[in-house]
């Protein structure tokens, strides 16, 4: 860009020729024979043209960016910066970014999650029949209204209490993305009867089913999901209903093939009358599955019906056929008017929710369940801590065999509540001994027994 | 049927068909069912395993 010392025609021309260059930015399809450092130079012999900058070295061009003669629209490449796109689209394409193939477009479900929380969607409680610790694994016969896996019972009634109807087992049969499942067997071929009430249920709080609204105008819409599997086929139903008996909505559902995993989805219009128990730890709602329910205890299925109905007419029977099976896994029930994926949650957590309506413990051949003191020679007391609050004071049962360790070893039986001092969080637990002395402290645990349990039940 | 265990430190609720020990808690279905039973003529014993003759009036003064 220097001038040399010459005569005017000449400084002339090479004036001329810098000021083009410079008003250019030395555009050419060739680099300038001479370079500076931080010369522009758009370099035609590219299509589209390339905008470069000489570096501070001037030892080479930096490419800035792309200049569009057909479309006149200037383009930073990607590794300056910029999206190396003339438009919205190209950018996305060029990013990494296309919708539809990168990225989704906004779906409507966003809305859905929106409203009704991406997590804890599910009001049933072990609805993936993970936790059974009542049984650990182990076949139960049925009696009527029973706890088998947690939170799920069954009705054995035909016009009296029965048992020996059918079993329920958690089973490893599970469709894809399930571990656990609850399986029903019939244990005999029971005849069908008008009074026959034959289902699985769960019994949900009313703290966890009040935002539901129902009984009001602003009832809300919900969705029952689940996989079911039978030996049978043809028409199964079941029934939502509310804690006070007197209102009720029957659903069906089809199974077409034997023996195969069917997923089914029920949506349910919320009741908008009807008294329905609120915020309280009382039964907000029931939903049964129905193995053979009678006329008497059934409705037509699709709509809110006043009585007392457990299920829908008309459905099959399963208890005629002695040895068929039933299984059902995945259990949700969540608000909106389509079913979303399952709701998994951790175990832990899983098995908090449980406890809060049955904590079993022990199992271990000296299980230790609680420290208390000799109340007297022939009484043990003292404090079980609950996990979790419970729904309420809890029943306690047991099995197995215990003893009291202290200065001595002291076989324990007849385990009682004592008074008021059981409540939600924990209970005051007696036991018998023999030649105790009182005053001393001491350990009730399991007495070499791997069958030594406490079960505390706070079941609705 | 149940068992009603008074004693000077505490009462205990017994359920007999299973030795269930039940509390005294309105919110408890175990023990809305024995107030229940009860109120439809179920039997409830003593300690000693005499029927207590006048139970539904005892459990009507129950919580």
């Amino acid at each position: 860009m220097s001038i040399a010392n010459q005569g005017f025609p000449a400084f002339r021309a090479d004036l001329n020729n810098a000021l083009q260059a410079l008003v250019s930015n030395s555009s050419g399809s060739t680099a300038p024979s001479t370079t500076f450092a931080y010369q522009f130079w758009i370099d035609t012999s590219a299509s589209p043209n390339i905008l470069k900058q000489r570096n501070a070295d001037n030892d080479a061009w930096i490419t800035i960016g792309s200049l569009n003669q057909s479309t006149d629209v200037f383009n930073l490449a990607i590794a300056q910066g910029g999206t190396g796109g003339a438009t919205a689209s190209d950018a996305r394409t060029n990013l990494g970014l296309a919708i539809g193939t990168d990225v989704q477009a906004y779906s409507a479900n966003l809305t859905t999650y929106a409203s009704t929380g991406i997590g804890f969607r599910n009001r049933i409680i072990n609805g993936a029949m993970v936790i059974d610790q009542r049984n650990a694994g182990a076949s139960f016969a049925q009696t009527d209204g029973a706890y088998n896996l947690d939170r799920w019972s069954g009705d054995s009634w035909s016009g009296s209490s029965t048992t020996g109807k059918y079993t329920v087992q958690q089973s490893s049969t599970a469709p894809t993305g399930f571990n656990f499942s609850l399986k029903v067997t019939s244990s005999a071929a029971t005849s069908s009867a008008s009074s026959d009430l034959y289902t699985i249920k769960q019994k949900i709080e009313g703290y966890n089913t009040a935002d539901l609204g129902f009984g009001t105008a602003n009832a809300k819409t919900i969705t029952i999901s689940f996989w079911v599997r039978s030996s049978a086929t043809g028409t199964f139903g079941g029934a939502l209903k509310n804690s006070a008996g007197n209102k009720a909505y029957a659903f069906t559902y089809s199974i077409s093939a034997a023996d195969t995993w069917e997923q089914k989805s029920i949506t349910i219009a919320g009741d908008t009358s009807g008294t329905w128990v609120g915020a309280t730890n009382g039964m907000g709602l029931a939903v049964y599955w129905q193995l053979q329910v009678g006329s008497s205890n059934a409705t037509s299925a699709g709509s809110w019906a006043t009585g007392d109905y457990y299920g829908a007419t008309g459905c099959v029977n399963l208890l005629t056929s002695n040895g068929a099976t039933f299984y059902i896994t995945g259990v949700q029930l969540e608000v909106g008017s389509s079913a979303t994926s399952f709701d998994y949650r951790p175990y832990g957590t899983e098995l908090a929710l449980c406890q809060r309506y049955c904590y079993v413990t022990g199992g271990n051949s000296y299980s230790n369940f609680y420290s208390g003191f000799f109340n007297s020679t022939t009484d043990f007391q003292g404090p079980l801590i609950f996990p979790v609050t419970m729904r309420s004071a809890p029943t306690l049962t047991s099995t197995g065999n215990f003893q009291v360790i202290s200065n001595s070893t002291f076989s324990a039986s007849n385990l009682a509540l004592g008074g008021p001092e059981t409540t939600q969080m924990t209970a005051k637990i007696n036991v018998n001994v023999s030649g105790a002395t009182a005053g001393y402290g001491g350990t009730m645990r399991a007495n070499n027994d791997t069958t030594a349990k406490l079960i505390l039940s706070s079941e609705l | 049927m149940y068992k009603f265990i008074k004693n000077s430190e505490f009462d205990v609720l017994i359920r007999i068909a299973d030795n269930a020990s039940i509390p005294f808690d309105p919110a408890n279905t175990d023990y809305q069912a024995f107030k229940q039973a009860i109120a439809d003529g179920a039997e409830l014993q003593d300690a000693d395993g005499n029927v207590v003759a006048d139970a539904q009036a005892y459990v009507a003064g129950l919580p």
